[in-house]
Formats: C-alpha cells, sequence, structure tokens
C-alpha cells in the first residue's frame, strides 16, 4: 500500500479532529455536572433565604461553599484539565471572582439588595462565556443565554424579580447543564 | 519504519481507533450513538467496521442494558492502542519524508 504526503496529512487532520471533539465532550460532561450542581445550590440558597431570610440571608455563603467543594470533588474525579492543580485552580478562581465581586458590588458599587440580585450570578456567568473562548462554544452561549434572561428579569419583573431569579439561576442552570451533556 | 496497518488505515476504523484512544484507558470508553456522531457513520457502517476491529483485537464491545435499553459500549484494548500509535508514527513518517 502507498500512500502520500498529503494523504497522510488528510489522515492526521481527521486524527486531530476527532481527538478535539473527544476532549471537548468529556469538557462539557464535567461542566454539565457542575452547572446542573450550581442550578440545585442556587434553588437550594434561594429557598433557604426565602424560607429564614433572617438567618441564611448573612449566611448564604454556608451554601455556596457546598457548591465550591462539590465543584472541586467533580473536577478532581473527572480527571478533566492539567493534572492535579485544577482544583486548586478552581478553589482561587471561586476565591477571585468573590473578591472581586465584593469589590465592585459592596465596595465601591454600594448596590441595592435588587442589583445585589442580579450581579452576583451575572459574574459567574460573565466566567462561562469567557471559558466557551477555550473551551468550547456551549459555554459561551450558556454564558450570555441565561445572563440575557437574568437582565430582562432585572428590567422587567418587577416585583417577581426574586422568583424569576430563582427559575433562571436553578431551573435554568440544570436545564442548561442536562443540554450541555448532550452537546 | 512500520508498514501501514491495514486495519486501521480505512477512514471509519481510523475515526473510531482516534476517538476510542482518545479516552482514559481507565475509562468505559465511547458508546455507540456517540462514535456514530464523531465517525460520522452509518448504524449498520459502524456496526461492521466495530466487528472488524474486534475480531482484530483493538476493540472491546460490551453490549448491556439500561434502564432497559440496550446499550452497546467501545472500548480500545492495549493490543489496539499500540497499533494505533504505529500507525500515526507511520503518517508521521511519510510527512517527515523518512
Amino acid at each position: 500500500m502507498t500512500i502520500r504526503s498529503d494523504e497522510a496529512a488528510r489522515m492526521l487532520a481527521d486524527v486531530d479532529s476527532v481527538v478535539a471533539k473527544v476532549k471537548q465532550s468529556r469538557i462539557y460532561r464535567s461542566a454539565a455536572l457542575i452547572i446542573m450542581l450550581w442550578g440545585a445550590i442556587n434553588l437550594a440558597r434561594d429557598g433557604l433565604i426565602a424560607l429564614a431570610p433572617g438567618w441564611f440571608g448573612p449566611r448564604w455563603f454556608l451554601v455556596d461553599a457546598i457548591g465550591i467543594a462539590g465543584t472541586i470533588a467533580i473536577l478532581g474525579y473527572s480527571g478533566a484539565g492539567p493534572g492535579a492543580r485544577l482544583p486548586m485552580r478552581t478553589l482561587a478562581a471561586f476565591l477571585l471572582c468573590y473578591a472581586f465581586g465584593w469589590i465592585r458590588a459592596d465596595l465601591i458599587g454600594n448596590f441595592s439588595p435588587r442589583q445585589q440580585m442580579a450581579f452576583w450570578p451575572t459574574l459567574f456567568l460573565f466566567g462561562y462565556a469567557v471559558a466557551g473562548l477555550w473551551f468550547g462554544p456551549a459555554f459561551t452561549a450558556i454564558g450570555l443565554g441565561l445572563t440575557a434572561l437574568i437582565v430582562a428579569g432585572y428590567l422587567r419583573s418587577g416585583e417577581t424579580f426574586a422568583l424569576w431569579l430563582a427559575i433562571i439561576t436553578g431551573g435554568g442552570f440544570i436545564l442548561c447543564g442536562l443540554w450541555m451533556r448532550r452537546a | 519504519m512500520d508498514g501501514p496497518d491495514e486495519i486501521i488505515h480505512q477512514p471509519i476504523r481510523l475515526r473510531v481507533m482516534a476517538a476510542l484512544t482518545a479516552c482514559d484507558p481507565s475509562d468505559e470508553g465511547l458508546d455507540f450513538t456517540r462514535l456514530k456522531g464523531l465517525t460520522g457513520a452509518t448504524d449498520g457502517n459502524l456496526g461492521a467496521h466495530l466487528d472488524h476491529l474486534a475480531r482484530a483485537g483493538y476493540v472491546e464491545v460490551t453490549k448491556a442494558f439500561v434502564a432497559r435499553r440496550p446499550r452497546t459500549t467501545v472500548k480500545a484494548s492495549p493490543q489496539g492502542r499500540a497499533a494505533f500509535a504505529s500507525h500515526v508514527a507511520f503518517l508521521k513518517a511519510i510527512i517527515a519524508g523518512m
């Protein structure tokens, strides 16, 4: 059998293309689990705050801590990314987001409760939108799509904004995760 | 330099092996539907190629029922991984003009 150089190059390009798709699929699968986890975390946090605003309002971070631990566990289990340093980088990424969010929303912006409610999920969704530039367009689609829905609710939903936000950051995240698993 | 692997050389089988070897050896492999999407093959076509690869000992095909639905999972065997690596090395050598 004789194979020309251009045929060999075409075959190797085919191999690279398939390998890239498989790797992206693995990233999507881990990310889908994480998005669904955060959908459940958001629902739990919003539900607990609605039930006991006095206690859970200032302690929302306790529920988020469960989400962060779950995220690190999923990434550690999936083995996605560049080795064992990924979970620590993920923790650092969360801490940076919370720190920048606090500086922007509390220290500089002095946001109202309604603005705070809209700001925090959009901050993390911005991270998703940017991650899509490296890890696949589904991240960007989810980041931009859910941000658009949150902004629409912020501008249009009036007194029902909390409910709208719970639907988007809870059910919306879970649906996006299910979609991403199949993407 | 070794010659081409006649079994893997066929385009669909090359894609199948590329997809399967991209998975970690400790993973369960890829299911039939996912492989179909990755290779662009039809059901019958992919099934025939998988049979071919399985007969050569390059893949392990597992059929099971999950939630009452049949599920076929395919995994590259160590022999298949070695053959694929050797075939890719052969293709790279052609490009390098060796």
